[in-house]
């Protein structure tokens, strides 16, 4: 894999748009061709280079192609969007956007992200050591579906509606999750190993989607049904999956553990389950 | 024509195999007595297609660091002559012996890309669910791309993967132990079964991995197709004209093999007539075939047993 490593400069007050921040713009390209790249402040169109020192190798393709962006990139968004393949990392914070509509590879941040990060993700693995900001791996606002693959793993907290319409692929907060959590999803898997804010799940429809809490849920929406205390064997595949190939250690505490089963939104006809471990 | 093989001697012949769908499930249970329940049960009453839906049989105790939810399983092997057939063979014998048994789950053996074709065993099950199944995908966009059921039971939830992979198998692997003794025969029989379960991707599907009554095809009856191997019934040898029995072979067993593939079941026969050939009072080891009328496969003991 080769590496190729961007240091921002002194970045603008505006937000700095950088979608061509990701292995598939750079891969193929010369350096001078990346430092042409075309970034975005306010209605002004810039050069990837005014704003970043760019050193090192790039690839041919895009999945052998190495990111790495050393520095604090708060304000600058979109890093990594729709990405699909390749590794790019990030030691430090990301702005708005970040992974967002992504396919493929891995995106990682040793910082914190901000909001709409993984918004609409398909594919690949977005890892945010910090907090993650809100709207979480969401759909954007009238688009009918949130993530449809992939995996975002968060070590920190999230912020409102993380997963909202979410469809298919996995989320996993290892910190707690702010209000409506969920919102509206019809398929995927939600696992928070922190506390759960209320209307956790409001609206969703099912489609084998779960939300699983393992440090408590502030509230239940009363239009969802408890049915039983059992010991899911199909949750260990997943806790399997998330400590052994994912490195979320917590998940194997609770292997042999005990779920209250609540299934709704039952105001929507909806068939989701939220599972919360037994204390 | 023979050769010696630790002065046993083994007769230069072939094992005649023939072509079947095989399928590899996995059962896993909340310990190992409930998944040796599950896979006996549904392993039952499968030896022969002669008179069985299907032929099956245990492959191996899988540990639970090798099993998908981490539990201790077992590796059960179905056979059957078509796609169709296998396929409702594991539908009705997972439905009736699996689903029903307390704790266990299935998933399948086979990996896709290993197999021939996938069969939608899990899928057809999930109707048991009457409407309250739900399915459970894994790997959307990142891993690898699973999909399974989760189907209520009274006693909570019996998951069972989507699909399982089929592969052209190879079935009628076999070698004929003969002996002195009834008890010498048995024995060296066990020690080759014992053997054969160290291969990978083969079972012998009769009892213990034994069969006493080999068959021959047709009778002298019009309404049975298949009757006792009159040639290798020791007990009839100066009676019957048409004995292969050895003088001083008082007892004959057979063991028979299906496999995933030739290659398996040739190194399980090898390892099963070395295994036997250790045992005192073991005289000949030959293999049984109809002249290549009934199968494709012709597995010779010398090429099995690496002989020039």
């Amino acid at each position: 894999m080769k590496e190729l490593m961007l240091t921002p400069k002194k970045l603008p007050d505006l937000p700095l748009e950088a979608e061509a921040i990701t292995p598939d713009s750079v891969a193929g390209k010369t350096l001078k061709e990346v430092k042409s790249l075309p970034v975005y402040v306010g209605n002004t169109v810039q050069k990837l280079g005014d704003y970043f020192d760019v050193k090192g190798e790039t690839a041919e393709t895009p999945s052998d192609q190495l990111v790495a962006i050393q520095g604090e990139c708060g304000n600058v968004k979109y890093i990594g969007a729709g990405m699909t393949a390749g590794r790019l990392i990030v030691e430090g914070c990301v702005g708005m956007h970040a992974g967002a509509e992504m396919e493929g590879g891995e995106l990682s941040i040793t910082g914190s992200a901000s909001n709409w990060a993984g918004a609409e993700m398909k594919g690949g693995l977005l890892r945010i050591q910090g907090d993650a900001g809100h709207q979480l791996g969401a759909a954007y606002r009238g688009s009918p579906e949130g993530m449809t693959g992939g995996v975002i793993v968060v070590g920190g907290d999230v912020g409102l509606e993380a997963g909202a319409f979410m469809r298919r692929g996995m989320l996993i907060i290892q910190g707690d999750a702010d209000s409506f959590l969920g919102v509206h999803m019809n398929g995927g898997e939600i696992f928070v190993f922190g506390n759960v804010a209320r209307r956790l799940g409001a609206e969703a429809k099912g489609n084998g989607g779960f939300i699983a809490c393992f440090g408590g849920v502030e509230s239940i929406l009363p239009t969802y049904v408890y049915d039983t205390t059992f010991r899911p064997d199909f949750l260990k595949l997943y806790l399997r999956q998330l400590r052994d190939q994912l490195g979320v250690e917590a998940a194997g505490e609770y292997l042999d553990a005990s779920f209250r089963r609540y299934r709704g939104d039952i105001a929507v006809g909806g068939t989701a389950e939220i599972l919360i471990a037994e204390p | 024509m023979s050769f010696m093989l630790n002065g046993v001697g083994i007769e230069d012949t072939f094992a005649e195999g023939f072509g079947m769908w095989g399928a590899r499930i996995i059962i896993t249970a909340k310990n190992r007595k409930w998944a040796n329940i599950a896979a006996r049960e549904m392993t039952g009453f499968a030896t022969s297609v002669i008179a069985c839906d299907c032929e099956a049989g245990i492959e191996r105790e899988v540990p639970p660091e090798e099993t998908p939810d981490g539990r201790p399983g077992v590796s059960v092997m179905v056979f059957g002559f078509s796609k169709k057939r296998l396929s409702a063979s594991m539908l009705s014998r997972i439905g009736q012996c699996v689903l029903t048994c307390p704790t266990t789950a299935i998933f399948n053996g086979i990996l896709e890309e290993e197999a021939d074709d996938m069969l939608d065993v899990g899928a057809s099950l999930r109707f048991f669910g009457d409407g309250y199944q739900v399915k459970m995908r894994m790997g959307d966009g990142w891993g690898e791309r699973q999909r399974f059921w989760r189907i209520p039971v009274m006693e909570g939830e019996f998951l069972a993967e989507a699909k399982f992979g089929a592969v052209r198998a190879v079935a009628g692997g076999n070698f004929l132990v003969m002996g002195e003794s009834e008890d010498a025969t048995l024995e060296a029989s066990e020690r080759a079964v014992e053997a054969i379960r160290e291969v990978p991707g083969v079972i012998a599907p009769f009892p213990g991995g034994i069969c006493r009554s080999g068959s021959k095809v047709g009778s002298t009856y019009a309404f049975l197709k298949a009757s006792t191997n009159t040639p290798f019934c020791p007990s009839i040898k100066h009676t019957s004209p048409d004995s292969q029995v050895p003088a001083g072979c008082n007892s004959v067993l057979e063991v028979i093999l299906n496999g995933l593939d030739e290659p398996s079941v040739m190194k399980a026969m090898a390892s099963g007539i070395k295994a036997a050939t250790e045992v005192e009072g073991v005289k000949w080891v030959t293999a049984v075939n109809f002249g290549g009328k009934l199968g494709k496969f012709r597995m010779g003991l010398k090429d099995a047993l690496g002989v020039k």
